[in-house]
This record gives structure tokens, C-alpha cells and sequence, in this order.
């Protein structure tokens, strides 16, 4: 345990800490409606400790009701744009819709057409869009420190 | 290099196709079964014209073999009463085809979502059950797909598990592209698996057209399957250490998949190595200087990994919770079909890998523990013990510089071929119908595929609070199931 803590501390100070300051927080909810799973496991990767996004005030949230983001995957699925449209209904308001990678922005799209019901644009408003493929975590944390700063600065 | 033949003469990935009348088809299965061949999906597809086809693939140590069938009644008779690993296929082939399995009763949907509740779920009474249903969208992070529990206080009697949410229709889409787009498809269907699924995919399209790899080829997706394996096992760790919410172990094991997959990006361009397999050539090379940095990185993660594991050992509040878990016994793991990492947990000596003749695979020997229990302890062991053996590997195979590598013929064209590669999660299996050039028909049975079921079957009498653990031990896709 001893040597398991003070390697996490190593990390933590070889990691340079990002020049954007905490100011406010957002409140984080995900949604994958139809990724490959590359787009999650690089989100999760910005919770890491080499980016480790909660020091920004950014929070993955268990409930969209505690969300002040959606944060959308994948090429949104006929199966997955009930549920999406349910747990959008569910945040309070003011609320934001991130897309998260090329195909919630519908880039490259790869399917049938009959079960695709994306892009995301097509089914919810969209005020950030994070492209790549898939975006690494460093593109993630920077585009959602960036949103807060521009929320916080407002 | 040569590549052995089997005792037809056929090159390894090329099936021997057996076509038999539909009211063949249990027998022609079930012959295969008796002796010995090992069941490796069940398909259905829907050509142009005519009415749908079924398609089942064994394997022996000698080949593959596809038995084929029109359902030209639309209904054939079950496999499932003596190969339970079909349930799934059989229940898909329903809901996509009204194909009927006679004697698979009740023949619950599995993908049609309009369902009613009752038909897809097992009814579970008695005193004081009740379900409790999760997602498809979850809390954390994680793939979108519906959980149907069935308990009794904190007890978990069945679980119905109901995916296909993300399902894209890949298989579908893939059909009448050329034989070298059609990876695309074959990749997009999962990340952390994109590796497996288009070297699966690049060597049953290489079986169906004559060709195999040369020795750098094979070298270069050897080690794009190692590395792929890497980052995926230290993933899993750190997801069975947040799955008891023991934050240090998540966050150092985090932190080394990050290093590997930022190797992944500085050898082969890409953090999940998208885009590095094609058909008939290889995407990637490497100088000497590269191989070096890249084994000095390896060892380093390696170095890392032993030092936090053994503390892991010693941590009781962690170990004491992963002891004696879902524990999965031999014997169901074969009965269920079980794949990979969960199979050889539970202390099955199988890994695809050793029957990798188109693979730098030779001298391999499956890893599997003393005390291979079957639970969750059991399951976390397993992947320490194969990240130490691919580690190995990759210190192997990259003692030396990886030029371009391609294929040359060395066989018959043919018009199915078979490509099985072993995955983080277990063995995946792709066939490849063409047309020419084109794809007529691609489907994809992953490692993930096969061991839902056995999954489901794992927590039946396990705590509701422990299934995000067990569910990690296991830790399977669901895009690679859904496609
Ligand atoms: S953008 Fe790329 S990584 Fe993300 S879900 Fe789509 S295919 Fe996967």
C-alpha cells in the first residue's frame, strides 16, 4: 500500500499541472449511444492521473439530473436515441450537449441505415463538439476546461 | 516459412464447406460435435434471393468446417440441448431472420427490442422476488446495455442480459464492399479489440484468396496483438481494483495503460492501433532504434506492473473481496463455451494462439494458474500472468527491425474462409463469404459474444452490490457483441 501510494504521488508531480485554473465546475453526464468504445475509454482516460480532470471542477455524475452536460458517444443508434432523448429531458436547465468524437458528430459514419438515427445533431441541440477519432484525452480535457473557463468567464 | 496443410490439403483458415437440406441440420451439427470439432457460431444470413441461410463453424486441430443450410421451411431443428454455447446464435438468428429452432423452448428474443418484457425474460416467482432492471445507460463511464435482475433481497436468482442498443448493423453494411474496405467495418465494431477483430478478418479474406502472410507480416500483427493485449489487461486490473472502489490500484493501473497506449500511438501512430492491419499487407515497420525504445518502454511498464501487484497481494481489504466471487467451475466454462481469460481462470487449457500458424506464435504455451479457482481472485491473477507472458513475447519479437510485409500465394481461391484470432477476451471468430472480390457475407462472433451467457450465468447466487466487480472480472464488450 505504502509503495502503491507513493507511486501515485511520483506521477503526480512528474505530470505538469495544465495552465487552465479551476474556476467553477460542470457537472458531467455520459451517454454512449452507439460507439465503438474507443470514445469511452479515452474519456475515462481523462480522469486518469496524467490528466485527471476532476481538479478542473470537471465531474463524471452518476445522474443526468446532477448534469450540467451531456456528454454524447457513438453514431447514435435507432435503439439508443429514446433512452438519449430521456436522460436529456431528465437535466435541469440551463443545460449543455457536448458530442464527443466523429461519430456523434456524424463524420465517417459506418452502419445500416436503418439502424443509425444520428448524427447527434439531428436529434439534440449541440454546443461543443470534440471531433477525432477517438479523441485523445488530452483533446478531452483540454475541450471541457476550455467550456468552463468560457462558462466561468461569461 | 510453409504453412502445414491439413490432411486435405486445405489451407488453414479455408473451410471445408458441408451443405446439407435443412432437416440435416441438427444431425450434420451434432456429428461434428461427437467428434470432437469445436462450435464456434451459428449464423444467419440473408441473400439477394432465396430464403435465409444458416451457416455453423467448427473447428478441429486439422481445419475449419462450415455447415450450411437453406431454411427453406424457415425452421430447422435445435443444437442448443447439446451445444448450450448456441443459445445466443440461435436466439439472434430468430430475431433477424424468423428463422425457428424447433425444440428451443421457450425461444426467447434476444436483439428484437419490441418484445414484451415477459417474452424475453426467464419468470423468476416466489417468495419476495422482484427484479431490478439497470440501464441501458449506466452511472459511470461505461457501454450503454439493459441488465434485468431477478433477486430476492440482495441475491441474485437470474439475470436477462438485453444488448444490442449500439447495435449498427455492421455485418450488413459490409456486405457488397470490396474484400479490402470490408475491414473498415470489421474495426469499427470495437476499439479495444480492433486488432483482433481485423486480423480475424485480414486472414480469412488472405485464406479465401490463396495468399499467406511472410514472416514480417505475421511478426508485425503478432506484435500489434500483443500490444493490444497489454494495455487491455492493465485496463482490466485498474477496473476490477474501481470495481471494489479501491481507488490506488485503479488509478496505478490507469496510469500504466496510458504508457502503453502511448507507445501504442508512438510505434503505430494510433493509441488503439486503428487503422495498422490491412488486407494482403502491413501498415506498420519499425527500425532498430524504434524496437529498442519500444522494448526499454515495455520493460519499464513491466518493471512497474511487479511492483504494484505485489503490493496488490498484500492489500486484504482488496483480495478478501475477490476470493471465492462468481466462481465459474471447469466444467460449466467448457459446457457454456466459455472463452479466454475467464475460461483459463476457471482452469481450461485453451488459447487460441497455440494454433496460430499464420502468427509468430511458435513455442507459445498456454498460461494458466496452479490454483485456477473460477472466481473473481482467479479471473484478476490470470490477466497478471498473461501481461507477464505478453510481455515476454514483445521483448521477443522486437529484438529486431520490422520491414514491410506481405503476402504471396501459396494456394486455391475459395470462396469462405475462416480467420480465428485470440483476443484479451478470448478467441474471435470471423467468416468471410465472397463474391469475387466482394464481400457477400462478413460475420463476426467475438471472444465478448461468447461469454455473455456465461457471464449471466456466473452471478446467479452472487450479491447485486458485487455485479459491477464480477461484470469487470469478466470484462467484456458490448460493441463487439452488438456490431
Ligand atoms: S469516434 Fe471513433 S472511437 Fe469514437 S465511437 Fe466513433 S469510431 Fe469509435
Amino acid at each position: 500500500m505504502f509503495v502503491l501510494l507513493n507511486h501515485l504521488q511520483r506521477l503526480r508531480r512528474a505530470t505538469p499541472p495544465s495552465p487552465v485554473r479551476a474556476r467553477g465546475s460542470l457537472a458531467v453526464r455520459h451517454v454512449d449511444a452507439g460507439s465503438c468504445n474507443g470514445c469511452e475509454h479515452e474519456l475515462a482516460a481523462a480522469t486518469n492521473p496524467f490528466y485527471d480532470l476532476q481538479q478542473y471542477g470537471l465531474n463524471v455524475v452518476a445522474s443526468p439530473r446532477h448534469a450540467d452536460v451531456l456528454l454524447v458517444t457513438g453514431a447514435i443508434t435507432t435503439r439508443m436515441a429514446g433512452p438519449l432523448r430521456t436522460a436529456y429531458e431528465a437535466m435541469p436547465e440551463p443545460r449543455l450537449v457536448a458530442a464527443l468524437g466523429d461519430c456523434a458528430l456524424g463524420c465517417n459514419l459506418l452502419g445500416d441505415q436503418a439502424e443509425l438515427a444520428g448524427p447527434l445533431e439531428a436529434i439534440l441541440p449541440v454546443d461543443l463538439r470534440i471531433p477525432g477519432c477517438p479523441p485523445t484525452p488530452k483533446a478531452i480535457a483540454q475541450a471541457l476546461t476550455a467550456a468552463l473557463h468560457r462558462l466561468a468567464t461569461d | 516459412m510453409s504453412t502445414p496443410r491439413d490432411a486435405s490439403g486445405r489451407m488453414p483458415g479455408v473451410a471445408e464447406i458441408r451443405a446439407v437440406p435443412a432437416a440435416a441440420w441438427r444431425r450434420a451439427c451434432l456429428d461434428a460435435h461427437a467428434h470432437g470439432e469445436r462450435f464456434g457460431g451459428l449464423f444467419s444470413h440473408l441473400p439477394a434471393s432465396g430464403p435465409p441461410r444458416l451457416r455453423a463453424v467448427f473447428s478441429t486441430p486439422a481445419g475449419e468446417r462450415l455447415i450450411t443450410c437453406e431454411a427453406t421451411e424457415g425452421a430447422v431443428e435445435t443444437i442448443v440441448d447439446v451445444i448450450p454455447a448456441a443459445g445466443w446464435d440461435e436466439r439472434e438468428a430468430h430475431d433477424l431472420h424468423a428463422i425457428s429452432f424447433i425444440g428451443h423452448e421457450p425461444l426467447r428474443p434476444l436483439i428484437d427490442h419490441h418484445a414484451p418484457l415477459e417474452a424475453w425474460t426467464v419468470p423468476t416467482v416466489g417468495e419476495d422476488v422482484h427484479q431490478v432492471a439497470v440501464g441501458p445507460i449506466h452511472a459511470g463511464v461505461i457501454e450503454s446495455g439493459h441488465f434485468r435482475f431477478h433477486v430476492v433481497g440482495e441475491r441474485i436468482l437470474h439475470l436477462d442480459v438485453r444488448l444490442s442498443y449500439k447495435r449498427r448493423g455492421l455485418e450488413t453494411a459490409a456486405a457488397g464492399r470490396s474484400l479490402g474496405d470490408g475491414i473498415a467495418y470489421a474495426q469499427r465494431a470495437c476499439a479495444a479489440c480492433a486488432v483482433t477483430n481485423t486480423v480475424a478478418y485480414a486472414q480469412a479474406c488472405e485464406a479465401a484468396l490463396g495468399l499467406q502472410p511472410d514472416d514480417h507480416l505475421r511478426r508485425a500483427r503478432t506484435v500489434l496483438l500483443e500490444l493490444e493485449r497489454v494495455y487491455n489487461h492493465l485496463n482490466d486490473i485498474s477496473a476490477i481494483c474501481a470495481g471494489v472502489g479501491f481507488a490506488p490500484g485503479a488509478m496505478a493501473y490507469a496510469a500504466l495503460k496510458e504508457r502503453a497506449q502511448r507507445l501504442n500511438e508512438r510505434l503505430a501512430w494510433h493509441r488503439f492501433l486503428f487503422d495498422t492491419v490491412s488486407v494482403g499487407r502491413s501498415a506498420i515497420s519499425f527500425d532498430r532504434q524504434e524496437a529498442a525504445d519500444a522494448r526499454r518502454e515495455l520493460a519499464a511498464i513491466g518493471q512497474e506492473h511487479q511492483l504494484v501487484w505485489r503490493d496488490l497481494r498484500f492489500v486484504s481489504s482488496l483480495q478478501e473481496r475477490l476470493e471465492g466471487v462468481a466462481t465459474l467451475s471447469a466444467a460449466d466454462a467448457e459446457r457454456l463455451g466459455a472463452v479466454g481469460p475467464a475460461a483459463r481462470a476457471s482452469g481450461l487449457r485453451d488459447d487460441h494462439r497455440i494454433h496460430s500458424p499464420h502468427l509468430s506464435y511458435s513455442g507459445f504455451s498456454v498460461a494458466v494458474a496452479e490454483a485456477a479457482s473460477g472466481d473473481v481472485a482467479a479471473r484478476t491473477n490470470q490477466r497478471a500472468l498473461e501481461l507477464h507472458q505478453s510481455l515476454e513475447l514483445l521483448d521477443d519479437l522486437l529484438t529486431q527491425p520490422l520491414e514491410p510485409g506481405t503476402v504471396r500465394r501459396c494456394g486455391e481461391e475459395a470462396s469462405t474462409a475462416v480467420g480465428r484470432v485470440e483476443s484479451p477476451r478470448g478467441v474471435t471468430v470471423c467468416v468471410v463469404v465472397r463474391e469475387g472480390d466482394r464481400l457477400a457475407a462478413l460475420h463476426l462472433r467475438t471472444g465478448s459474444y461468447a461469454n455473455w451467457p456465461v457471464l449471466a450465468h456466473a452471478v446467479v447466487g452472487e450479491l447485486l452490490p458485487d455485479f459491477p466487480l464480477i461484470n469487470k472480472s469478466f470484462e467484456l464488450c458490448y460493441a463487439c457483441a452488438d456490431r
